[in-house]
């Protein structure tokens, strides 16, 4: 359904992505996994189409040049050109790495301004199914986004993502500073959004220990490459992989 | 991802004479000499030659005393935008308060030219400084908006309380020997100021500056007293303003409220766009180029803000980075196409 063929980045004469495809079918989870530097949030960038509009501002502010090449096909067409809101209404949605969520408006409202793409029936029943997958955000419905914790506010951004409609989910970095418990727990529900709603999912995280277990087929990225990849057990049998990420 | 350059893409690198000169002063030849210290001859040397080649054209000479007066000004709005993270509109204010400390140290005390213009100038920094002290707190638009009624609020008082000549201004200033002396004395100050400013950027105090705009809380956390800095800021900036007020008083004879004019507080922070933030040689530029333009456009009329605003929206648009710092890319780094 959705690949991405030969993705590189530079950032000025700097090599962020190199040479770097991958591929998410249907209803798969998708895990790319690296350590800081890997190049993992400029992937995630890079697939929604936010690195075209990243490049274009340091453009004209004359900052650090940024080309990009490579092919992005999703449901057989070339989006490698298309604005980032195409991509968002053809069903590519973003959830960006540190939440960026809305703080001067309540967890409703946040929630709300991501359905803007959903039809008001759907946007309803999304509502109420984010509601439900995570049920501390019912409680704090009228508080404002600055004023939730870490994990309440990964909620939040997981919960606006969905309200767009997305056949596919980029998670970038959805466990960051958040507890290995409530780790685990958001690992499952990320699971249960992906069967429940038949979406597909592209989650870039560091910390593979929660994460590996929920997907379907996995990249190690490296210093702007892609290093290793397979599905779940032959990434978790690969003695690199295990020493790196699971410190066996 | 144009097409045609599928596999090619161009690189940016720095020349050689940028790197070594950078990191640890090793330069090697002549040449090298030449090429850093070329642009930076090249200003002091043609600001200093400009009064001679204006020698045919009085008014231009008037201009040139102007255009150091506002790139004074700019220059201490670039250093407390983008190196405290003031931005200030007021440099009206400094203006006007270096004008009239100056007029009344010249007719009420009898103080000669050469003491009235280092005294406002010293004197102007502490009253500013004071005046915008309850708002140093302040950050972003709302310290603007304080610094721009400031000059506003000093015309009215002065109109209203008819204190200070009211609105007739201060006259019978001492005027400067001769126009030579007005030139040089603006052109050196300025240069001056501008590689004392550079310097200070880079020294320790310098750091501390930039932290304090970058990020406040952080800079408090080190245990440093912010608002102290905050306020060296204001004085270092507010104190070339008062020199150009000071400079103007004694060019014009007179000190009055339209010193206090939005001219002072808008044309710098255009300039610096022009120019480039960050840069302080920017603004002079700026200037040199902005108001020569306004004083050529002066036959249009009314037309002159509207064709102002153009250029101001032009470079905006198209060269947000500004003049100087596109200039020192394209000096110091070379650009090719490499294949991928």
């Amino acid at each position: 359904m959705f690949e991405a063929l030969g993705l590189m980045v530079f950032y000025e004469n700097m090599l962020a992505l190199n040479n770097v495809s991958l591929a998410c079918g249907d209803n798969q989870i998708v895990g790319v996994f690296g350590a800081n530097s890997a190049g993992k949030s400029t992937l995630m960038y890079t697939l929604s189409g936010i690195m075209d509009d990243i490049a274009k501002k340091e453009q004209m502010a004359g900052g650090e040049r940024i080309t990009l090449r490579g092919r992005i096909n999703y449901k057989g067409r070339d989006i490698s050109h298309d604005k980032p809101s195409k991509r968002a209404k053809a069903g590519i949605i973003l959830c960006p790495e540190r939440r960026r969520i809305f703080p001067e408006s309540s967890v409703i409202e946040n929630l709300k301004i991501g359905g803007y793409l959903a039809k008001p029936a759907q946007a309803a029943e999304t509502l109420e199914y984010v509601f439900e997958v995570f049920p501390p955000l019912t409680k704090i419905m009228r508080r404002l986004g600055g004023f939730l914790s870490g994990g309440e506010q990964q909620m939040l951004a997981i919960g606006r993502a969905l309200m767009a409609q997305p056949k596919l989910l980029l998670l970038d970095e959805p466990l960051l500073g958040l507890s290995p418990a409530i780790q685990y727990w958001l690992a499952k529900s990320i699971k249960e959004i992906a069967e429940e709603r038949g979406v597909a999912i592209i989650v870039a995280e560091q910390y593979a220990r929660p994460i590996m277990p929920i997907i379907d087929f996995g990249y190690i990225l490296e210093n702007g490459s892609a290093v290793v990849e397979g599905d779940k057990d032959e990434l978790m049998n690969n003695p690199d992989v295990k020493s790196a990420y699971f410190g066996a | 991802m144009a097409k045609a350059h599928e596999s090619r893409r161009k690189e940016r690198l720095d020349r050689g004479v940028k790197v070594r000169s950078d990191g640890v002063y090793a330069v090697a030849s002549w040449r090298e000499m030449a090429f850093l210290l070329g642009p930076r001859l090249l200003l002091i040397a043609g600001l200093l030659i400009m009064p001679l080649l204006l020698w045919p054209v009085p008014y231009w000479q008037k201009v040139l005393t102007i255009i150091c007066i506002y790139s004074l000004l700019a220059i201490g709005f670039d250093f407390l935008a983008h190196y405290v993270g003031l931005v200030s509109l007021g440099g009206a204010l400094y203006i006007g308060v270096g004008a009239y400390i100056a007029a009344l140290l010249n007719t009420e005390m009898g103080l000669p030219l050469w003491a009235t213009i280092p005294l406002a100038t010293v004197l102007g920094g502490g009253v500013c400084t004071v005046l915008l002290w309850p708002c140093l707190p302040l950050r972003g638009v709302y310290f603007a908006i304080v610094s721009l009624m400031f000059p506003l609020l000093a015309a009215r008082l002065i109109e209203a309380f008819d204190v200070f000549g009211g609105t007739d201004g201060v006259m019978g200033l001492d005027g400067f020997p001769n126009s030579w002396s007005e030139m040089y004395v603006l052109i050196i100050c300025l240069l001056l100021a501008l590689f004392a400013l550079r310097r200070l950027v880079n020294e320790d105090v310098g750091l501390v500056f930039r932290g304090v705009k970058d990020n406040d809380q952080a800079v408090k956390a080190s245990g440093i007293n912010i608002t102290t800095y905050k306020a060296l800021g204001v004085f270092i900036a507010s104190s070339l303003g008062c020199l150009g007020g000071a400079c103007l008083a004694h060019i014009y004879m007179w000190a009055g409220i339209s010193q206090f004019a939005l001219d002072f507080s808008i044309i710098p922070i255009a300039a610096t766009v022009v120019g480039g933030g960050g840069t302080l040689a920017g603004p002079v530029i700026g200037c040199l180029i902005l108001v020569p333009i306004s004083e050529l456009l002066r036959d249009f009329g009314t037309l002159r803000i509207a064709v102002y605003a153009l250029i101001l929206m032009a470079f905006i648009v198209f060269k947000s980075e500004g003049l100087m710092s596109y200039g020192s890319r394209k000096y110091n780094q070379f650009e090719h196409w490499v294949e991928i």
